[in-house]
């Protein structure tokens, strides 16, 4: 793979419009919502009151008398035609089905949905579904879940622990006995989300003729048509997800596997179209909302110069009721489990318990972010421990430029990296000595104020290895992206990929790649989103992986184009291809220019004109390439090392606070975001993703939180209850470029959708508690809320 | 989501409103901005049999001047009161109170009749009714009465307006040109445009010597309503107001603030904290009224 040269390059890095932003802008897009099937039925759930219950009996019989009502389904039925939901732990005694059989497990569980010509009619007679609980006693505190052998979410597992893994990378006790300190904390991450604008929707027609289920789904998910066919039981090709929907965001949280189990099935049965499309009240309460709700007990070795030698985690994260994918979140974390920093070993135990609470589903960074929280605490504790400056602990352990690819204790090779290029020049434009004066200013006057300082890797573009550590008989190496150019008789292009985008601007990416590559215009080509029958190979678009797996998969299939292309001119003109030369389509002798081909003649060829073909040379113009994941490929070694993703950005993080002593209230005055993902392919889009995640970050920092009280009521699905910040509380953000190219790449590119939110929380809790230190006190939890924090400041108390 | 059935009926005039109410038999619902009622509907916490659109009855919109009073009709929209020189001359404290109303998209349709009919105990503009000692004018098909505003709230969401009575203005008295007025208003919520945790108003009036002559202080976010905080009102009022009390007075004050307090704990905030930060924003808002009253003094 060639590395970058921005100079060379014609659209790629350039600022240029981003191809989707016009029909958002102006509302042309086509969701899920706008796709309208003559004779649809609609939908309404019945949702548990309880947290844990059995279900004694169910009465459908008022409702389904209910004029205009189809049908009113319960677990018990859906059970009986469908299969279980896979998912990925090896957990043979946890069932999961769409709707609850037998035992509700958390409130808002989904008990029985109604069928009905009409939404308004739908949640009519919903109220009149009669469901008899036998209210049971809920396990909610994860801690308590972890040690409780009686309460269990689910009895036939015999305990509350979906999954515990010890790993140890590294000499880590020799490490702590030869360091000078070491310190414990703990930090909590609370349960938040990604809060798309658009809940989960989803349509699906059952075509009877064909025997096929013809389905529309506002998914970002990997083997969601997998995990469909496999609960209805009917073959993977009898599935077509339609994927050329927008979908109106989701950074991981769009599943939908439930839902479209449900549509799925009475589209079959009533033989109507069915639809689905979450409420707000639905969609948190009981969607796929649920972010990871972690509590870390960290351990630190460290000597008295700073250098920081060896970590011991123990994460114990709470996946709610139904193990989904969440749990696999605490293995991304290995891939980085050291962040930026040199540090010789680690141990990490990583566990996940069911309690009585909504199901836990993947949130943007895949369990990075509370992870990089942890890890840019720990860091800050030993500035703390030391009375040294936490610009300095970062200084002395960073890794170095010339130190990659650098290899950490769990098996990660860092691709390339200029850690303390992009901490130089963030602090540089941040001005960190005025900071710092202004800062003692306002401390000087009686205000707290403080800076924040924190940065984070982004690893990107994964081969889903971690899917085996955690459970082995799950033998998957890889995650691999494909793309298909097609060049029409008239020499058009279209770029072909193979799963559905959330806003990540992935249609201005396949475009801006092979417009590099041919040298067209990218406003000219034109991308589609296959359905899943026609679609190139994919695993969807996760784990800040399509810059890197599509975009390099994209330059692949256009080479291969070219390729064609050349061998077509040479046969043609009667040169050999290393005497020619490639312009914008147009092939050239490179002696004699004017004995050239244009591209419209080389495309007419390809189609038509067969005896101009070189021999044997399959006719038309159509390339497909698949990208495998760069490095690994191997399962993990005896010590559990491996390689899970390949390329690894990098952002610092510097906010300026205060804080209102008497009210504990945050206001965030500046901040300066400096970010490395290599070669940007459209930087409005990078531009975009920064300042987002970053503005999602400040929310798990300081305001949301999914609550529940001590008996398992739900306390917030709305957003007067559920706090999402507004453009008001999101500050101003000064972002600095850097780019250090991945060698991995087709052009350099690395991930980029992750990186504000994996420092944004790190760096707030860093600034809070740098203006809470004059004081002696410091908040180890997520989010900080202003009662919180005035309880510290007021009473030493952290009660709300 | 979605709404439970009901009758929709527009009128045209207050009386037909008022006789649409009427014979709704207490179970119709007004529909004015909607900004609460609407979601209210769609999550089935409201249940009207009927809902009685006011938004065409050109009678219930816009803002009066008189000799004695400002009346602002009903269904006037919190935008247009954040637009009105009258009520940024006459009224400045709804106007403060104001840009803490939801937000300007909700403030476009939002009413300052239906932010006081739904009486939630922390909303900002029946404080402000409260504090400045408005006038609630509400109409029956056959009669119509006029309510302080100390009498109109009796506990969260709940009023004296019955649900056969339509609330078609309310009425601020304006206050003497020659005084020395200041007001103050302080709000904490966790983001801009929520309802408060809490939110404090003042009014102070002071001599041309800058004692206090008179003094509002009201709370919301406290209790089942808005209260008028009469112990430190007083207080205010018997000390007289000079730089070198005001700082003693205020400490004093505190506990007085605090005593009769009986805010609730919920997931947003304890008691304890509300009524912790119910003292500094009263402290801040009388600092507010204070400092701009003396600046008024020539």
């Amino acid at each position: 793979m060639r590395k970058s040269k921005s100079t060379n390059l014609r659209y790629i890095s350039k600022k240029r419009r981003v191809i989707e932003d016009e029909r958002f802008v102006c509302g042309t897009g086509k969701f899920v919502q706008d796709i309208q099937l003559s004779d649809t039925k609609h939908i309404a759930i019945v949702q548990s009151p309880y947290a844990k219950a059995n279900i004694i009996s169910i009465n459908s019989k008022p409702a389904s008398e209910l004029d205009g009502v189809h049908a009113v389904l319960t677990g018990a039925e859906l059970a009986n035609h469908t299969d279980p939901i896979r998912f990925g732990l090896n957990l043979p005694n946890v069932t999961w089905y769409p709707l609850a059989v037998n035992m509700v497990r958390y409130v808002g569980e989904w008990v029985a949905v109604v069928v009905a010509d009409n939404p308004y009619l739908a949640e009519d007679a919903a109220e009149l579904v009669e469901v008899n609980y036998e209210a049971l006693d809920p396990i909610i505190d994860p801690e308590e879940a972890y040690t409780d052998s009686k309460r269990l979410v689910h009895p036939e597992h015999g305990s509350n622990i979906l999954y515990e893994g010890h790993f140890c990378w590294g000499p880590v006790e020799e490490d702590f006995a030869k360091s000078d300190f070491s310190l414990s904390f703990r930090v909590r991450w609370g349960r938040s989300s990604t809060v798309p604008i658009e809940t989960f929707g989803v349509v699906a027609e059952w075509d009877e003729g064909r025997e096929m289920l013809e389905i529309w789904a506002s998914i970002q998910m990997p083997n969601f048509v997998e995990l469909l066919a496999s609960a209805m039981r009917i073959p993977l090709n009898s599935v077509r997800l339609h994927q050329d929907v927008d979908v109106g965001g989701s950074y991981g949280v769009k599943r939908g596997i439930k839902h479209a189990i449900i549509v799925s099935y009475l589209a079959r049965k009533l033989r109507n179209p069915i639809r689905l499309i979450e409420d707000r009240l639905i969609n948190m309460s009981s969607g796929d909302a649920h972010g990871p709700d972690r509590i870390f007990d960290t351990n630190i070795a460290f000597n008295k110069d700073g250098k920081v030698n060896s970590l011991k985690i123990r994460a114990l994260d709470d996946a709610g009721a139904y193990p989904g994918r969440g749990p696999f979140q605490l293995a991304k974390p290995i891939s980085a489990i050291v962040g930026p920093y040199k540090i010789n070993s680690v141990e990490y135990d990583a566990i996940s318990v069911t309690t009585n609470k909504t199901g836990q589903v993947p949130v943007r960074g895949f369990g990075q972010s509370p992870t990089n929280y942890m890890l840019e605490t720990a860091i800050d504790r030993v500035a703390r421990h030391l009375n040294q400056r936490r610009l300095d602990i970062r200084i002395k352990n960073l890794i170095k430029n010339d130190e990659f690819p650098y290899l950490i204790p769990s098996g990660s090779s860092y691709d390339s990296g200029d850690y303390l290029g992009v901490l130089q020049k963030t602090l540089d434009r941040a001005d960190y000595e005025n900071l710092m004066k202004r800062r003692k200013n306002a401390r000087i006057d009686g205000r707290l104020a403080g800076i924040g300082l924190a940065t984070c890797l982004e690893p990107g573009g994964g081969n889903n290895i971690f899917e085996y550590l955690m459970n082995p008989s799950a033998e998957i190496t890889t995650f691999t992206e494909g793309c298909e150019i097609k060049v029409d008789p008239d020499g058009l292009i279209t770029g072909v990929m193979g799963t559905t985008s959330s806003g990540q601007g992935h249609e201005t990416l396949v475009a801006t790649i092979i417009g590099e590559e041919l040298e067209f215009d990218p406003a000219l080509i034109r991308v589609v989103h296959a359905d899943s029958l026609n679609a190139p190979v994919t695993r969807s678009p996760v784990a800040s992986r399509m810059a890197i797996m599509l975009g390099s998969a994209a330059a692949g299939a256009a080479q291969k184009i070219k390729a064609k292309a050349l061998a077509i001119a040479a046969e043609n003109l009667g040169r050999p291809i290393e005497k020619l030369e490639y312009a914008e389509g147009t092939v050239f002798d490179q002696i004699n220019t004017s004995h050239n081909i244009s591209w419209s003649e080389i495309c007419f060829i390809a189609h038509k004109a067969y005896h101009k073909l070189p021999h044997g040379m399959e006719p038309g113009m159509r390339a497909h390439n698949v990208f495998q994941v760069p490095g690994g490929g191997q399962l993990p070694d005896t010590d559990q090392r491996v390689q899970i993703y390949p390329c690894f950005s990098f952002q610092v993080h510097i906010p300026y606070v205060e804080i209102d002593q008497h009210t504990g209230k945050v206001s965030i005055l500046n901040y300066f975001v400096g970010h490395d993902c290599g070669t940007q392919i459209n930087p409005d889009i990078v531009r975009g993703m920064v300042i987002g995640g970053l503005a999602h970050g400040v929310g798990a920092a300081l305001y949301e939180k999914f609550q529940y009280l001590p008996d398992g009521q739900f306390l917030n699905a709305t957003f007067a209850d559920y706090l999402m910040p507004s453009a008001y509380e999101i500050p101003m953000v000064t972002d600095i470029e850097h780019c250090t190219p991945s060698p991995l790449t087709s052009h350099g590119q690395k991930g980029s959708g992750e990186g504000g939110y994996l420092g944004a929380p790190a760096a707030i809790s860093s600034a809070v508690n740098d203006a809470l230190a004059p004081r002696g006190l410091s908040i180890c939890e997520l989010p900080m809320r202003s009662s919180i924090i005035e309880g510290l400041l007021n009473n030493g108390s952290t009660s709300q | 989501m979605k709404s439970a059935p009901f009758d929709y009926v527009l009128a045209k005039s207050i009386y037909e409103a008022t006789r649409y109410l009427a014979e709704g038999e207490g179970e119709a619902a007004v529909l004015a901005g909607g900004q609460t009622l609407m979601p209210m509907l769609s999550m089935r916490m409201a249940r009207p049999s009927v809902l009685v659109d006011i938004n065409g009855i050109t009678d219930l919109s816009g803002i009066e001047e008189n000799n004695t009073a400002i009346e602002i009709k009903a269904c006037t929209r919190q935008t247009e009161l954040l637009n009105s020189p009258i009520v940024k001359y006459h009224l400045p404290l709804l106007a403060q109170a104001l840009t803490f109303v939801g937000h300007s998209q909700t403030r476009n349709r939002g009413t300052i009749g239906g932010s006081l009919a739904h009486a939630d105990p922390a909303s900002e503009i029946p404080l402000v009714a409260l504090a400045l000692d408005a006038e609630i004018c509400l109409s029956h098909v056959e009669s119509s009465r006029q309510i302080p505003a100390t009498e109109f709230f009796l506990g969260p969401m709940m009023t004296v307006c019955e649900p056969t009575e339509l609330l078609v203005s309310v009425h601020f008295p304006l206050t003497k040109k020659e005084s020395r007025v200041g007001t103050g208003f302080h709000e904490m919520s966790e983001r801009h445009g929520d309802f408060a945790l809490v939110a404090a108003a003042a009014k102070i009036e002071l001599d041309n010597k800058g004692s206090c002559i008179d003094a509002a202080i009201a709370l919301g976010g406290v209790d089942g309503t808005p209260v008028r905080v009469t112990a430190l009102e007083k207080k205010l009022r018997s000390n007289g107001i000079s730089d070198n009390t005001l700082e003693s007075a205020m400490e004093l004050a505190i506990p007085e603030i605090l005593e009769d307090l009986n805010p609730v704990s919920d997931q947003h905030a304890t008691a304890d904290y509300r009524k912790r930060i119910a003292a500094i924003l009263a402290l801040r808002a009388i600092n507010d009224a204070i400092t701009e009253a003396k600046g008024n003094i020539a």
